[in-house]
């Protein structure tokens, strides 16, 4: 029962970092996409590169709750 | 709470039958659902990404644009201190070309970058102007410093051939 509750309130947690890490992309899209309205080219490129490595952490995260996922249901 | 405890429903036996169809319970249904969202998050980060390489990589694909070359006419056909209009790259973009007092020629796009009003050179204030919100732009580089543009007219790259003129690019 009590390791179901911490899966539980990890799942919720991971989920909830995963859901920060997609707005903060977003955020990252709409500056880019400023940034090339304005004929800037060095901005959405950063922006890019800090996209990608939010999309890792995000793929680690997701990786890590079906491995977390699968180890619970073993 | 007993299934069958249920004060509120005075019905609870068809409530049973209802659940027996459906026999997920309420916590089994959000796990899967967290799950799901889940993957869909993660799906989401990896377009957001890719969309976001593709917004940045949209300025380098907008300068290997090749652009034609036109004649704007002579030297001495545009008096020093004047201006004189033409349209670049296509006949659909308005442009200004200005010859400053030091007997260089600079050459904008004469759309405003606030709301898209034409600009036209001011001898007066040395300066392009925007008659419709009083917007100000330099002539040596096209740079905004009154009224409310923000960003600079795009530059229209010049070559001089002989007593030619030509304008060769667009510079943004
Ligand atoms: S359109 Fe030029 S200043 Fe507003």
């Amino acid at each position: 029962m009590t390791r179901q509750t911490q899966g539980t309130t990890l799942f919720t947690a991971l989920l909830v970092l995963i859901g920060i890490g997609v707005v903060v992309q977003l955020w990252l899209l709409a500056a880019s996409v400023d940034a090339v309205l304005r004929h800037n080219v060095q901005i959405p490129l950063h922006a890019a590169l800090g996209s990608v490595i939010v999309f890792l952490i995000n793929g680690g995260l997701v990786m890590y709750v079906f491995w977390f996922d699968k180890r619970i249901k073993q | 709470m007993a299934e069958n405890d249920c004060k509120d429903c005075k019905d609870c036996k068809k409530q049973a039958r209802w659940r027996e169809d459906f026999p997920i319970t309420w916590e089994s249904d959000n796990y899967i659902t967290r799950r799901e969202m889940v993957k869909f998050l993660g799906l989401g980060s990896l377009l957001i990404a890719g969309a976001n390489f593709m917004v940045a990589g949209v300025p380098h694909l907008v300068r290997a644009t090749s652009y034609p070359q036109t004649r704007l006419g002579l030297m001495s056909e545009i008096p020093v201190g004047g201006s004189r209009l033409f349209n670049y790259p296509t006949g659909d973009d308005p442009c200004i070309v200005v010859h400053k007092d030091d007997g260089t020629l600079v050459a904008y796009s004469q759309v405003c970058t606030h709301l898209s009003c034409a600009v036209i050179h001011s001898e007066k204030d040395n300066a392009l102007f925007c008659p419709c919100h009083n917007g100000y732009f330099t002539v040596n580089e096209g740079r905004p410093y009154a009224g409310p543009p923000t960003r600079p007219l795009p530059r229209i790259k010049l070559e001089q051939r002989g007593e030619e003129i030509y304008a060769i690019g667009v510079e943004v």
